[in-house]
């Protein structure tokens, strides 16, 4: 009997002992755990992104380089989320532009899960009517958040927002071959077209193949780099006669947070690039 | 008697306070004051009358426990404390899963978040999940491990038939327990299993009316949703447990009642002596049997937060997706062999007339088998059909998992091992920092030690996968199957039914983000004779550098 009070004894001393040791590395446990938590949920997120939102916002997320299921490339419908003016600073561009009050993380998800109205991206959310569950948006949602944490992405204010100054003239030396990187990868194309196309059909802005000469037709006494510019700036400005259902909307249904994406020498760049677009 | 006042005036306070103390003492253990508890503890003699038997008279946690056992009934043999363990078990899974329900709601929406919050942010909660996870294996082995020593020794034999048969009831609780609490973490794998073995109830006679309608009872909808968890949930957390519960009692009280069965050879044949235990062959349960239970509580607790801490991981997969259904969904160890049956023959066969008359078969097996010696030499045949059973069901058990009869495509099949939807393999527990981005083929060569493993793992699998025609790197030859009219439908080599002629396989990996990587497993095979494309797969597998696969 002695002994099995020996045993019992010692064994309850080395369960107190496992137990203590056990809990001073618990603090450390618990952060790993929830790390991978995080970790497994970009990476589920990283699934659905692949097998569902590439198609319209392209591989990596840019905008760049679309193509459908089948493999069949097409352009990217979608506006670039691997994006600083979305996913830099609290809140960050996009977020005030919409005037979100909320978090980063909830401004993401409220788009998956409902859609954006007046654009093409969809409901995806069951609550909303769509296809996916709520834990697999915020999958999504980190996946894409995760984009943030790009070294370099949001340096030292890689996207201020900028006084703008009132005339083209004052902006830097444009470069159109660079103008058109910022056109496709600001998604523009999704509502103009393809400019450099003549067969391409613009689904809600006007087709701009001829901007380069329609610019300069259209107030009187203003260049035609002015009126593209203060286009870009503020679309409803002036607002282009003719859209492909019929007259143009006044005031402007453009989205108003073109300037917040660009840098001053990507609007340069891109007011050159509509420059060279002209039909005769 | 006087008051504790009293008592101080007469004899002093110090000398008050012990008498006092004692007699609290005494009170508590309905008999036994501090000197009786310290002579028991040093193994001294009782005196007279025996303190000792007082808290099987008066007290109410003792009443039920016999106040001596037979000598020979203490040793390891024969019970090997595979009775007591399972009480052991049923409490310690009571007090665990008390703990787990204190951060478990039983809703699909928040269920699986419930568990990974048990896993990240309450302290201690991985260990409780996996010692109640680990107890839960635990308990069916135990229990079942109760009934064969039951069998073995003889010991249901009359006058213990009826112990015996609530001996089942509490062995079909324990499994139904065990595979109830399987659907709460609401992950893949515990929505599949569930749904696979649920299914089967579906096909009860006649289906319309009877399969029908316990379905909607089983799953509390066409499909497992809120109802259906919460039906388990209840099952799991209150039915059940009070169901055996009751049983246990029941169970016990016939133990007690009519004793611990001797081991067989020391009693004649015919007699059952166990309720005549001479004087000298006493062990009484104060001290010996006491002490015996606190030593083996306190090993048995250890042992288990050992082996949940260090050794066992409960699993945790992917939250449960109605709509994906994983490639392999095994039921767990302790029902696969049903999973084995229901592979063999028609569900209605198998779920409504065979097991319930196996169930049956064992219920009524001691009113049947009146046989009346316990002695091994005298029971060839049933200790013999005994172990041809045992065999039965370990191969049945086999005949669960999916190498039986289930095979997926060769393809399938490859990226299942090392790309796997769910579950782990050697590929995605190399540790991330070693997954370097280039291009790789099975077998070839690695930057480090931990990618070369698995290359070496994706190489051996593509030996089981595939096969050789126009001489190429894969081991085994192809064996073409031929179908009825002599042309070759398929390729198989010794491992697979179904394998890839002269395959070609390889493995990219990609940045995708800052710290995530992308797992490309790339398989082709071109039919040797026709040139056609048999196969042309691609899996994608992503990777994060805080995902923790590395240590499970």
């Amino acid at each position: 009997m002695q002994i099995k009070v020996v045993i019992g004894t010692i064994s309850f001393m080395l369960v107190m002992i496992i137990l203590g040791v056990a809990a001073l590395f618990e603090p450390a446990r618990l952060e790993e755990t929830a790390d991978a938590f995080v970790g497994r949920q970009i990476e589920k997120g990283a699934v659905i992104f692949h097998d569902s939102c590439a198609e319209c916002h392209g591989e990596g997320g840019l905008a760049l380089d679309c193509s459908t299921t089948a493999g069949e490339e097409i352009d990217c419908k979608g506006i670039p989320l691997n994006h600083a003016a979305l996913l830099c600073g609290d809140p960050s561009l996009r977020m005030q532009q919409m005037a979100w009050n909320s978090s980063k993380e909830n401004f993401i998800k409220q788009t998956i899960s409902s859609g954006r109205p007046g654009t093409l991206m969809p409901i995806w959310s069951k609550s909303f009517g769509g296809p996916m569950e709520d834990y697999q948006i915020d999958q999504v949602a980190s996946f894409v958040l995760n984009w943030a944490e790009t070294p370099g992405l949001c340096g030292d204010g890689a996207v201020a927002a900028i006084e703008w100054p009132d005339t083209v003239e004052e902006l830097p030396d444009g470069d159109a071959e660079n103008g058109r990187d910022v056109f496709q990868l600001n998604g523009c194309a999704v509502c103009h077209g393809d400019p450099e196309d003549v067969n391409s059909v613009a689904t809600v802005g006007p087709w701009l193949g001829n901007i380069g000469n329609d610019a300069a037709t259209r107030i009187l006494g203003m260049s035609a780099e002015q009126y593209i510019y203060e286009s870009v700036l503020d679309p409803t400005s002036f607002v282009a006669p003719e859209c492909p259902n019929g007259p143009c909307n006044d005031p402007s249904v453009m989205r108003q947070d073109y300037p917040n994406l660009m840098s001053e020498q990507d609007m340069a760049d891109l007011v050159q690039f509509y420059m060279t677009l002209k039909t005769e | 008697m006087a008051t504790f006042y009293d008592q101080v005036r007469e004899m002093g306070l110090k000398q008050a306070t012990i008498a006092k103390s004692d007699e609290i003492v005494e009170r508590i253990t309905a008999g036994m004051n501090t000197g009786d508890i310290r002579s028991a503890l040093r193994g001294d003699e009782a005196r007279r009358p025996n303190p000792r038997l007082r808290p099987h008279a008066d007290g109410f946690w003792f009443h039920i426990r016999p106040s001596f056992y037979h000598n020979e009934v203490t040793r390891i043999y024969p019970t090997f404390r595979l009775g007591w363990l399972s009480v052991f078990m049923f409490i310690w899974e009571t007090i665990t899963g008390i703990f787990l329900m204190i951060f478990y709601t039983p809703r699909p929406g928040t269920a699986y978040s419930d568990i990974w919050n048990i896993l990240a942010n309450v302290p201690l909660g991985e260990l409780m999940r996996n010692l109640h996870r680990l107890g839960a294996e635990a308990m069916v082995l135990v229990v079942a491990l109760h009934m064969l020593r039951t069998f073995l020794t003889g010991s249901y034999k009359k006058p213990r038939q009826f112990t015996w048969l609530t001996g089942m009831l509490l062995l079909i609780f324990t499994l139904v327990l065990s595979f109830s609490g399987y659907l709460l973490p609401w992950d893949q794998l515990s929505f599949w299993a569930v749904t696979v073995a649920v299914s089967a109830a579906e096909a009860a006679p006649p289906a319309e009316i009877l399969g029908t309608n316990i379905n909607l009872l089983i799953r509390g909808a066409p499909t497992f949703g809120d109802g259906g968890l919460l039906r388990w949930y209840l099952l799991h957390v209150l039915v059940l447990p009070l169901l055996t519960g009751v049983f246990l009692f029941v169970h016990y009280y016939k133990v007690v009642l009519h004793g611990h069965s001797l081991p067989p050879g020391q009693e004649k044949v015919g007699e059952d002596t166990a309720k005549r235990v001479p004087k000298g062959e006493r062990t009484y349960f104060t001290p010996d049997i006491l002490t015996s239970e606190l030593m083996w509580t306190a090993l048995t607790t250890l042992l288990l937060i050992v082996g949940a801490l260090w050794f066992y991981n409960a699993p945790l997969e992917s939250q449960a997706n109605p709509l994906v259904t994983p490639l392999h969904v095994v039921a767990p160890w302790y029902l696969a062999w049903s999973q084995g049956w229901l592979k063999l023959a028609d569900k209605v066969l198998i779920a409504f007339i065979f097991m319930p008359a196996l169930a049956t078969a064992f219920f009524v097996m001691p009113y049947i088998e009146v046989g009346k010696s316990r002695r091994y030499a005298d029971r060839r045949v049933g200790l013999s059909i005994t172990m041809l059973f045992i065999a039965f069901m370990l191969v049945s058990n086999w005949m669960g998992s999916p190498e039986f009869a289930v095979e997926s495509s060769a393809d399938q099949e490859l990226f299942q091992e090392l790309v796997p939807q769910e579950g782990h393999s050697v590929l995605l527990a190399v540790p991330f920092e070693d997954l370097e981005e280039g291009f790789y083929v099975p077998g070839g060569d690695a930057p480090n030690p931990a990618l070369e493993e698995a290359l070496q793992e994706f190489k051996s699998a593509m030996d089981r996968h595939s096969c050789n025609v126009n001489g190429n790197t894969w081991k085994d030859d192809c064996k073409p199957i031929k179908d009825s009219e002599g042309n070759i439908e398929r390729y198989a080599n010794t491992f697979a039914s179904e394998a890839m002629p002269d395959a070609k396989a390889a493995l990219r990996i990609e940045a995708e983000q800052h710290d995530l990587k992308r797992i490309i497993m790339q398989v082709s095979s071109r039919d040797p004779v026709s040139g056609e494309i048999l196969v042309d797969a691609e899996r994608v597998a992503f990777r994060h550098a805080d995902s923790g696969y590395e240590g499970q």
